[in-house]
């Protein structure tokens, strides 16, 4: 018995415990900053930990958060890294938490889907795709 | 004679509210002093002079920034969209850039074409350090370099902290409102262009 868990934790794969719901990244300019928005959604028992993002296409990736600086002001910070409760969602958002696209290497344009690799402290690597847009069309604006 | 007392004192009242009722908190002569820019197609310009006449959206942005500033540019953008076609010829939407050694004309160009932008009713500036400074003060935008990082080619970046804003100066040159720029209430900037356009 303890054999056939072993094996099935060996194939299983350890992302089915963390999903990535709605991936998409803004477009932005060649030589310039974009960022990259999605869900975690943490399924496991257990905190994870989001610490390192792949993309090719920049010069390098860091994980920032936007925050308010006072008095009319924004600004924006390294964090290093994402924890996810147990059986918790995340969300990296516009005007929040985002993944920094730092010094692109092409123009991303509307449409341009980019390979990302997403690194978890427990999940392991998880690949995903996300989509160029200006905006996600859910944003929440104040409308009548 | 005591009903006529009361009428009296609802008529003062009333020329008194009235005179007191402003439907814009601000009222300020931006157009008493130009400053010289170039657009994104690096034509020079005298700011405010090109807006004359036109009700103008305006934001000051830097394009590196990959969250406030696209987002307060994109509710601009939304803003357009949303307006009355009788109306959309009298506005104009103006970008300035406080960050204009990064921020040439041509980089300017870029950030507007990808996200499709017309340039019939959108001017981006740049311009240099003194005359960016002045605008900054007119508007009461600040912008201070912050956080860093090389990036692996071991090149410098640099992020801004910064005001976020959208500010409204109607026909005459006088600035009228100033919006939170990237959580915009586009109702209400949509209404207060419709106001200054009737």
């Amino acid at each position: 018995m303890n054999l056939l868990l072993a094996i099935f934790l060996l194939f299983s794969n350890p992302s089915d415990k963390v999903k990535i719901i709605d991936p998409w990244m803004r477009v932005g300019a060649q030589g310039q900053n974009t960022a990259l928005f999605f869900k975690i959604e943490n399924n496991s028992d257990k905190a994870d930990t989001l610490y390192q993002v792949d993309f090719k296409q920049a010069g390098k990736v860091e994980i920032h958060e936007t925050y308010d600086a006072g008095n009319g002001m924004m600004g924006m910070r390294e964090i290093g890294k994402i924890v996810i409760p147990a059986k918790s969602t995340f969300e990296l958002k516009p005007g929040s938490f985002h993944v920094m696209l730092i010094k692109l290497k092409q123009d991303i344009k509307k449409g341009f889907v980019g390979d990302f690799v997403l690194h978890f402290r427990n999940a392991g690597k998880i690949k995903i795709k996300a989509e160029a847009k200006e905006m996600m069309m859910k944003m929440h604006h104040k409308m009548n | 004679m005591k009903n006529v007392k009361i009428v009296l004192i609802y008529f003062v009242l009333g020329v008194f509210l009235t005179g007191c009722y402003k439907h814009f908190p601000l009222d300020q002569d931006i157009s008493r002093t130009q400053n010289t820019f170039f657009n994104q197609d690096s034509v020079k310009v005298e700011f405010p002079k090109i807006i004359q006449g036109k009700i103008t959206l305006l934001a000051m942005v830097y394009t590196h920034c990959p969250d406030i500033c696209p987002m307060t540019t994109h509710n601009m953008y939304l803003v357009q969209e949303r307006l009355p076609r009788d109306l959309i010829d009298k506005v104009k939407f103006v970008i300035i850039s406080f960050d204009p050694n990064r921020d040439t004309p041509s980089v300017l160009k870029k950030f507007a074409e990808l996200r499709d932008l017309d340039f019939n009713y959108w001017t981006l500036l740049s311009g240099n350090e003194q005359n960016t400074k002045e605008v900054m003060l007119k508007f009461d935008v600040k912008a201070i370099p912050a956080d860093s990082t090389y990036d692996n080619d071991g090149e410098l970046s640099y992020s801004m902290i910064h005001t976020d804003r959208i500010s409204l100066i109607d026909q005459d040159g006088k600035l009228r409102s100033n919006y939170k720029g990237s959580t915009a209430d586009l109702t209400t900037i949509i209404n207060d262009i419709k106001y200054l356009g009737e």
